[in-house]
């Protein structure tokens, strides 16, 4: 899969943007909107530090768009800046072991029975496992497994080498599994 | 696929899923670009980093009349004085473990922009917020950050303590 | 579900006014909890200050039943590690340096380490790590300070590090720079002839 070379209509709206067209990046900001957001909450644990990332992601993006060599990998540009974006916001939120329980499983009134609670309890369990992770690790481990970034473009967006990324996934796989099958048996 | 495998494959699954990114922030975004009037503006300021000591100091300097303070009130009870700088707020409410979070108990009075209450604390650990106009949740900027946030809003804590000081 | 189980031993539960607040069912299993973490004497006023959060902040039912389960459970924890004879402040107090990283060993080191009340250690190790200090860190000063410090200079200790770092000392570093500047002046009483004035957090 990958960001990959979406159709044209990337390169068409950042040249519309560079025209001076601003509403043509709100329909950039409306298609990586959902996909980064869900990176940016998993990586700082916290949904309004996510969502100030993300936000002040997109506007360094259109402030330095001059800067974006090739308007058709938008996208995996934009990542770049989010994923440096997350690593300042991570640095300063890490200590702080927010639960997070994703919005959508909330929306109904009433609980359905014990399973549901079970389902809420392995959501929150699966973020504190993840936030237990070293961020490298965790970083790594979320553009590979989750947002499906093929090892060279991971390499692009976090400035490390494709080797050192696969040990990362590697080593993120096994504590993942470690610490959740220690937190089942409790 | 071995146990280990099949574990990271739910975690994976789980992590899927869709997080529900606030609509808003797509205009948030784009408010934020059109003020831009030079194309390399400097980052916008943090709020939240920047700890109002001095500027709320220098107010209640001012402005709260100098109570009596007694030493511990009786049944080991302290004052605690909690403070907001909100002056475009019309209404300001306190609530916390302290009051079973409700905001009718404890509402703020202001005076040049600063709201203040005092509330007779025992001992305890009391996690608490501000409600300003009824409706939006801020944490206190000069207080410890409670650290489980559960229910989607911030919160702040304050600790009091029983004996031994 | 254990909830169920728990259940049946309890007999009739009771009946806290405030949780009318919460909607049918959500309030029947909280009360369910409240009622099966007294049975085993943990306090239940967290508890119930917990699902009053959560209806205040609008927080559906089930967002609520699991804060609430996981506060119970966690004070469970920190229990087995500080005593039966912990105070429900020591005891939220320590729920809170759990979650911020502190290990059972940990709270039992403290314990030792400590005369009581411990509720201001506690504390302030948890608010050092809101503040950006890394846990172990915060852990280390903690102990470090616990045997000698009073709980006045333990809270001007958290205050210090939180003052370093707001003006951009890393947090590791100002807080064992805070430690060994600590340990020579824990008497230091602060300025004399002012009236006493109203705590602030």
């Amino acid at each position: 899969m990958g960001i990959g070379k979406v159709e044209s209509s990337d390169a068409e709206l950042v040249g519309r943007v560079r025209a001076g067209d601003i509403s043509a990046y709100g329909a950039l900001v409306a298609r990586y909107r959902d996909r980064l957001g869900r990176y940016a909450v998993h990586m700082i644990g916290d949904r309004e530090d996510a969502e100030e990332a993300l936000q002040d992601s997109f506007v360094r993006a259109y402030r330095s768009l001059g800067r974006c060599t090739d308007p058709a990998r938008f996208g995996a540009w934009l990542y770049g800046i989010l994923v440096n974006r997350c690593r300042t916001t991570g640095a300063r939120a890490a200590r702080r072991r927010r639960v997070f329980v994703a919005a959508d499983e909330f929306d109904r009134a009433t609980p359905n029975g014990p399973d549901e609670l079970e389902r809420l309890e392995w959501a929150d369990l699966v973020e504190r496992a993840l936030a237990r992770l070293g961020p490298e690790h965790r970083e790594a481990f979320l553009l590979k497994h989750v947002e499906d970034l093929e090892y060279e473009e991971m390499a692009e967006v976090t400035g490390a080498g494709v080797s050192a990324l696969k040990m990362r996934v590697k080593r993120a796989r096994e504590q993942l599994q470690k610490l959740l099958t220690e937190a089942r048996h409790v | 696929m071995s146990d280990g495998d099949e574990l990271v494959e739910r975690v994976i699954e789980q992590l899927r899923r869709p997080v529900g990114i606030d609509p808003a922030l797509d205009a948030r975004v784009l408010r934020e670009i059109a003020a831009d009037a030079r194309p390399e503006a400097a980052l916008r300021a943090k709020p939240r980093m920047i700890w109002p000591w001095l500027a709320v100091a220098a107010v209640l300097a001012a402005v709260i009349v100098a109570r009596p303070w007694a030493r511990r009130d009786v049944a080991g009870e302290t004052p605690f004085q909690f403070v907001l700088v909100a002056p475009q707020a019309a209404s300001v409410s306190l609530v916390g473990d302290f009051n079973d979070w409700d905001p009718n108990r404890a509402p703020m009075q202001v005076a040049h922009g600063v709201w203040a209450a005092v509330v007779q604390l025992p001992p305890g650990r009391y996690r608490y917020a501000f409600l300003v106009n009824g409706v939006e949740w801020r944490s206190d900027p000069t207080a410890p950050h409670a650290s489980d946030d559960e229910f989607g809003t911030p919160s702040s804590v304050v600790t009091v303590t029983g004996g031994g000081t | 579900m254990i909830i169920a189980a728990l259940l049946i031993a309890i007999q009739t539960p009771v009946q806290d006014p405030r949780l009318d607040r919460l909607d049918p069912n959500t309030r029947a299993t909280v009360v369910a909890i409240v009622d099966s973490a007294r049975s085993i004497g943990l306090p239940s006023e967290p508890l119930v200050q917990r699902a009053l959060e959560g209806t205040t902040k609008g927080a559906a039912g089930e967002r609520i039943v699991l804060a609430v389960r996981r506060l119970a459970g966690d004070l469970g924890t920190v229990r087995a590690a500080l005593g039966n004879s912990s105070t429900p402040p020591e005891l939220e107090a320590a729920v809170a340096a759990l979650r911020a990283g502190a290990s059972t060993q940990l709270l039992a080191k403290l314990r030792a380490a400590r005369r009581p009340p411990l509720t201001m250690a506690l504390a302030v190790l948890a608010d050092l790590v809101a503040s950006g200090v890394p846990a172990d860190s915060a852990a280390a000063a903690v102990l470090a300070l616990a045997p000698r410090a009073r709980d006045a200079d333990l809270v001007e200790f958290r205050r210090a590090v939180e003052r370093d770092i707001a003006l951009g000392a890393p947090p590791a570093a100002a807080t064992s720079i805070r430690v060994n500047a600590g340990a020579n002046t824990l008497t230091d009483a602060g300025p004399a002839g002012q009236p006493p004035r109203p705590t602030r957090p």
